[in-house]
């Protein structure tokens, strides 16, 4: 027994000693920052990863279709494809950003865009492929330049979804109003919202009140400043940030929402499928679900262009492809992300699904400018969105500084002023400090 | 010294070498992320980065920090009141189901059903019972004992209450099976003594039953707690991922998660915090232990 002592004693150190030094390997970060960058080598080669977001298996055969046609075109390229679910997406991302293992070409939702980008792992597009710029509609391609940083592109745009406006035609001929007139502004849709209120004697309601859904978009359509010009610091503390909250609380009072949508929304398509919310989700796909599901109420659905503001912007949730900065095979990376975006496969892309391409020549198709008798939800939906895409401001996203947590921030307070908690100025003096405190510790990180 | 086997001599490390698979998944999966999770909370660490070391500043900022007490003063609550329900209420219903009844097999079924449901499941159906046009609602409205409805979902307190009453409905059953199992080892010759006596059937509980399923109490005590402070997916299916209105619902492990996920998660910080309730429950745990001990001793 005394002679194993030692050993065991070894061993424990030993094992301890591992243990502590990878655990400490955690802190040595993904060093990103650094990442070297691929040179052009002018030949269409090699083996590159492509990552797509859910894609499997609805469009399985879209998407092999476009791989296989590339592969003929370029036979010494081959290409890996990897879908990858939804849920948890971001965190896969990270994770292999982390790892050094990123794929070649990467769908990037906004988020996701920014932050490897930010982080320097995406390559420039404009400086690789310039000339691409004049293919995508206006907007699109400036979307994914990041502040600070030039003219220089982090990712080729790809499918696009406008934000639309929804509504329950029949529910807004019971509330008095004109189903032919849908609200334009932030302001007006809140007074459509307090009408139904007063009409519905609690038997519907008129839209969600989700403020982490709302927020920044309606504060932006309306002229808040949310940023400053250096955007190092959030302004948005307003007399009308004030007036948005005061007016939410007294329509969240009067009953133009359910109760529980100041804490959730997930079940805004179940309201709106029943005939229980005048005003539905502002996405076009959704108009094709309630199709699907909700047919009786679907031919009572209007379609309209999304609210907008003063500046008359609206939200687009921009999918694009990122190329991994330090890719093995460039060329091949760069020609398979265009070659993806490009007009015909947009198209064919958006035909199989309620999307829209960034592409111009793509949006140029009549299939988007169809409005058919005017009658058809979906169709209309689609030409409705395909010309907000061609006419609307697009810079209403949510800017790189509103994080998930600033807007848990921001939005906590919110919550607190229309449950009558404390006041609304209170609430976004708060709600400023707190966003403000995040992202000095952000820039401090 | 060892006997002779009659095998060849066995090298010390025989018994690692057994014992190696079960070390290498407890090591990996439990060891190395726990002691990861320490060092990490001295760190400024965030999601796509590593960090450097802070010393104690990460705790200095939970102590400070008005939404670590909140959620400290939820999860404390939430055991308070739990873990109390769940000592009691599954020994009260074990001892109805254990009777022997022509169909009492049904009821035993349908206790335990809660168990076995997804937490999901049961989030969706009381969120559907307790939403303000939801059941509870509706009834209490008809029966006009309330003019506005209740908002069981939509108010903090109410929120945490709803919650509870989910973490205990699901927990019933759970705990009525280690009560089964308790209840048939008391002793038949206990009760028929004490019967002869004359103590009828509520002395007998007290006298007989509750002593002798002691342990089982402490147990049950033990688990419940640990359970409650980790509480998260009532929460948060019944209440969304803000946790309330101005997140007033917020427990620790609903904390943590939101300070650490996401790409400005602040994993630094959230360790900390997770090492924080790690003790809380440590304590908890040994306050469990320490009763144990003192109804042996």
């Amino acid at each position: 027994m005394a002679r194993s002592n030692p050993t065991r004693k070894t061993l424990v150190v030993l094992v301890s000693g591992a243990l502590l030094s990878t655990a400490a390997c955690g802190l040595g970060g993904a060093g990103a920052g650094n990442t070297e960058e691929a040179e052009r080598t002018g030949r269409v080669a090699g083996e590159i990863t492509f990552r797509t977001l859910q894609l499997k298996p609805a469009f399985t055969g879209y998407v092999q279709a476009v791989i296989d046609a590339f592969e003929k075109e370029h036979p010494e390229v081959k290409v890996n494809w990897e879908d990858v679910p939804g849920d948890g997406y971001n965190e896969k991302l990270v994770a292999d950003a982390q790892a050094g293992a990123l794929p070649d070409v990467v769908n990037l939702s906004t988020d996701s865009f920014q932050l490897l980008g930010d982080r320097g792992m995406l390559a420039d597009v404009a400086k690789l492929d310039g000339d691409s710029a004049g293919e995508y509609v206006p907007g699109a391609w400036e979307q994914f330049k990041l502040p600070g940083k030039g003219d220089s592109v982090y990712a080729y745009p790809w499918y696009v979804t406008p934000e639309i406006l929804t509504y329950n035609r029949e529910l807004f001929e019971k509330s008095g109003l004109d189903p032919a007139a849908p609200p334009t502004s932030v302001e007006q849709f809140f007074d459509y919202a307090e009408q139904i209120a007063a009409r519905s004697g609690g038997r519907y309601t008129a839209f969600m009140a989700d403020p982490k859904g709302r927020l920044p978009g309606d504060w932006q359509k309306m002229g808040v400043p949310v940023l400053n010009a250096r955007k190092d610091r959030f302004t948005f503390g307003t007399d009308q940030a004030v007036a948005w909250v005061e007016r939410m609380k007294d329509l969240y009072d009067k009953g133009a929402m359910p109760k529980e949508s100041l804490l959730k929304s997930d079940d805004i398509n179940q309201l709106y499928g029943g005939g229980k919310l005048v005003f539905g989700p502002g996405s076009p796909g959704f108009v094709k679900d309630i199709k699907q599901n909700a047919p009786q109420v679907y031919a009572k659905t209007g379609v309209a262009g999304a609210v907008t503001g003063r500046l008359g912007h609206i939200g687009i949730y921009a999918q694009s492809l990122g190329i991994r900065k330090d890719t093995k095979h460039l060329d091949a990376a760069a020609a398979f992300a265009k070659w993806v975006t490009n007009g015909p496969n947009q198209v064919e892309f958006s035909r199989k699904a309620t999307i829209y391409p960034s592409n111009a020549r793509g949006l140029a198709d009549p299939f988007f400018s169809d409005r058919g008798d005017g009658s058809d939800a979906e169709t209309l939906a689609r030409a409705v969105g395909a010309d907000q895409l061609k006419t609307a401001a697009l810079d209403a996203n949510t800017p790189v500084q509103w994080t998930n947590q600033v807007g848990d921030a921001v939005v906590r307070e919110v919550q607190k002023a229309i449950k009558g908690e404390q006041d609304a100025r209170t609430a976004v003096k708060k709600a400023e400090e707190a966003a403000n405190r995040l992202l000095a510790d952000a820039a401090r990180g | 010294m060892e006997a002779d086997t009659g095998l060849p001599h066995r090298a010390w490390w025989t018994p690692y070498l057994f014992l190696a698979p079960g070390l290498v998944m407890v090591v990996l999966f439990g060891l190395w992320p726990f002691v990861n999770t320490v060092i990490l909370s001295f760190t400024d660490a965030r999601i796509l980065r590593g960090g450097g070391f802070v010393g104690l500043d990460n705790y200095r900022r939970a102590v400070a920090d008005p939404d670590f007490w909140v959620a400290t003063g939820n999860s404390v609550l939430y055991l308070l009141v739990v873990v109390p329900c769940l000592v009691f209420l599954p020994l009260a219903l074990a001892v109805l189901v254990r009777a022997k009844i022509p169909g009492i097999g049904f009821f035993r079924s349908a206790f335990y059903t809660p168990v076995i449901a997804s937490a999901v499941v049961v989030g969706l159906i009381w969120q559907w019972v307790l939403r303000s046009d939801g059941l509870v609602n509706t009834v209490f409205r008809r029966l006009h004992l309330v003019s506005e409805p209740v908002p069981f979902l939509t108010d903090s307190t109410m929120l945490l209450v709803s919650a509870m009453i989910v973490t205990v409905w699901k927990g019933l059953g759970y705990y009525m099976v280690f009560y089964l199992a308790a209840l048939g080892n008391v002793p038949a010759s206990l009760h028929e003594a004490a019967a002869i006596d004359g103590a009828g059937p509520v002395r007998r509980f007290f006298s007989i039953t509750v002593p002798q399923v002691k342990p089982m109490m402490l147990l049950v005590g033990t688990l419940s707690a640990i359970s409650a402070l980790r509480v998260f997916t009532e929460i948060y299916i019944l209440g969304g991922e803000s946790g309330g209105p101005g997140g007033g619902a917020r427990t620790l492990p609903f904390l943590i998660r939101q300070v650490g996920l996401g790409f400005a998660g602040e994993t630094g910080y959230a360790s900390a915090i997770s090492i924080l309730l790690f003790l809380l429950t440590l304590g908890f745990s040994l306050l469990g232990r320490r009763l144990t001990k003192g109804d042996e001793g």
